[in-house]
């Protein structure tokens, strides 16, 4: 894997100078952000409805403005979120070499293919981490702005940890993204397989069997289901083959694009 | 002198389809080699099959002494290419885009990314987003890329794609000052037959996937037909004389008369004073030459027969 260093750096640069990393972040912004609004809400519903910030139908059944309802919000935001927003990223890391027409730079150089795909793949996984931490800090921001009622210090132990296994579980689910990006040239098939994942998802979870598909697995991870190492088996292999697969596509497949 | 690029009986299928057809070729180190044909001719999939993005069908390539796989690793260090349209990162600038590719071609020195803006004529849009180019800087953005690193040899489709004529002389002036200077050997697609007859030595032209002829620049020039061009007051009585003197002559849609014969070609002079014995008296005399457009045509069987 030669050169590694330098083909990071270079995808470090290409992500940096888009407005990609501004987006997400603003996508993933509106978690603690709106979760910050319930809380506001829920702390004075009269006082929300009087300065019109709910109407009077509107049903508040979210719970209590306190720091457990907040952090729950969020880690089931990550869970769900996560999916739809670390996949538009890994879309967009390696589909834009397919709308830019970049790709044919990248296929004979002194830095292996493996190299450049490694890297974006460090750059999806940083990305994501960045935007969870992001989220987390806001989130802390954003309850302590609230003045949201103190609680033992394992609340926010245990919900970082939730979060970050659900981000890892997240992340490690976009090698198959990466993967239709390069077979299917672009950012819209990955997309749509992304859609696809959750719809089935949607079935899998109503008929009972969603520990077993993985898209499923980071939400219900994140609702504290109590899930078996079965499930989290099957999200590891998942994306061992998005990644195997990824490699073995740019290192052998006709790059026609 | 030694060989950088050899293929033996390359061909490539997509289903049904033979985008290159048993491409046999050598290319000497140091030469230019035009390849040329028309579009969907199969320069551009030959290209890739050299730069090992597509795998053959069947045969084999070579460039500079390593046998080309999918994804193999070598020889690429020497090698810089421009495949198809000349493409960029859109929100890098000009710099950008180069340093990205210098850091992807390890050992060029950072020094080698304002040498390539300097000698591609990018100065003045070094710190501009590639995607606000014009299309003849962003051609010159893809050169400046394949020029970065210094290569022995280089693989260009269609490099004056997009250049105004200024541009075209430009360009085609810094490639033969590379392959006298310093030896680079540069293998070049095209369509346009009069750009490639003044920069390369060695022409291949490629019709529907088959090399159909592979000469020097001068082969070309004596490949070229030639006829002699004569008008009088009266063509059709002209006609009929020389014809019964011998001579191959025929009457133009414009009221000429062409002879293809090589004494009337060599010696016009001689067709003009039997004219004139006749009482024909000449309104023009000319040798034609095909040009090489007509010449290109003509040998993948799209003239239509205009230039019999």
């Amino acid at each position: 894997m030669n050169n590694l260093a330098q083909a990071i750096w270079v995808e470090f640069l290409k992500a940096r100078r888009s407005k990609m990393p501004l987006f997400t972040a603003l996508g993933f912004a509106m978690v603690p952000l709106g979760g910050g609004f319930f809380m506001l809400v829920l702390k004075d519903p009269e006082m929300a409805r009087r300065v019109g910030l709910i109407s009077a139908k509107a049903q508040l059944a979210m719970g209590a403005a306190d720091w457990p309802t907040y952090l729950r919000f969020l880690t089931l935001a990550v869970g769900a979120g996560g999916i739809i927003l670390f996949g538009l990223i890994a879309s967009w890391v390696f589909g834009r070499e397919y709308s830019d027409r970049t790709l044919k730079d990248l296929l004979a150089l002194p830095t292996s293919r493996s190299a450049i795909v490694l890297s974006k793949c460090i750059v999806i996984a940083v990305w994501s981490a960045a935007l969870t931490v992001m989220t987390c800090l806001i989130t802390l921001g954003v309850g302590a702005a609230l003045a949201l009622p103190p609680v033992a210090p394992q609340v926010f132990w245990r919900s970082g940890i939730t979060i970050t296994v659900a981000a890892i579980l997240t992340i490690i689910l976009t090698t198959p993204i990466a993967f239709a990006a390069s077979a299917w040239h672009g950012y819209l098939p990955p997309i749509g397989v992304m859609i696809l994942a959750m719809g089935i998802g949607q079935l899998t979870n109503a008929a009972g069997w969603g520990e077993y598909f993985p898209w499923s697995v980071p939400a219900l991870y994140a609702q504290g289901e109590n899930l078996g190492p079965a499930s989290i088996i099957i999200v590891i292999l998942t994306g061992i083959l998005g990644l195997a697969g990824t490699f073995l596509w740019w290192e052998l497949a006709d790059q026609t694009h | 002198m030694n060989t950088v690029i050899e293929t033996d009986n390359l061909v490539k299928r997509y289903g049904d389809v033979t985008a290159v057809d048993g491409l046999s070729l050598r290319v000497a180190q140091g030469a230019i080699y035009a390849f040329l044909g028309l579009n969907g001719a199969g320069k551009t999939t030959t290209i890739r099959l050299l730069l090992g993005m597509v795998k053959p069908t069947a045969g084999r390539a070579r460039v500079l002494g390593t046998e080309i796989r999918v994804g193999s690793k070598k020889p690429w260090d020497a090698v810089g290419y421009l495949v198809e349209t000349a493409d960029a990162y859109p929100q890098l600038t000009v710099r950008q885009n180069l340093e990205a590719m210098r850091r992807l071609r390890p050992g060029t020195a950072p020094q080698a990314v304002d040498r390539a803006i300097e000698r591609l004529g990018l100065g003045p849009y070094a710190d501009r987003r590639a995607g606000n180019l014009s299309h003849g800087n962003a051609q010159r953005l893809g050169l400046a890329k394949a020029l970065l690193h210094a290569p022995e040899l280089l693989i260009l489709d269609e490099p004056a794609n997009g250049l105004d004529p200024a541009g075209i002389v430009e360009i085609r002036n810094l490639l033969i000052e590379l392959a006298r200077d310093q030896g680079v050997t540069i293998f070049m697609s095209s369509h346009i037959l009069a750009e490639v007859s003044r920069l390369a030595q060695r022409i291949g032209i490629l019709h529907q996937g088959r090399l159909l002829q592979e000469l020097e620049l001068d082969e070309l020039e004596r490949n070229r037909r030639r006829w002699l061009l004569v008008r009088t007051r009266d063509c059709q009585a002209a006609c009929s004389m020389l014809r019964d003197a011998g001579f191959s002559a025929e009457t133009t849609p414009n009221a000429a008369i062409r002879i293809t014969d090589l004494a009337a070609i060599e010696h016009p002079e001689a067709i003009a004073a039997r004219l004139v014995q006749a009482g024909h008296a000449l309104t023009l005399l000319n040798v034609e030459e095909e040009d090489l457009e007509q010449y290109f045509l003509r040998l993948v069987g799209m003239d239509g027969g205009n230039s019999k």
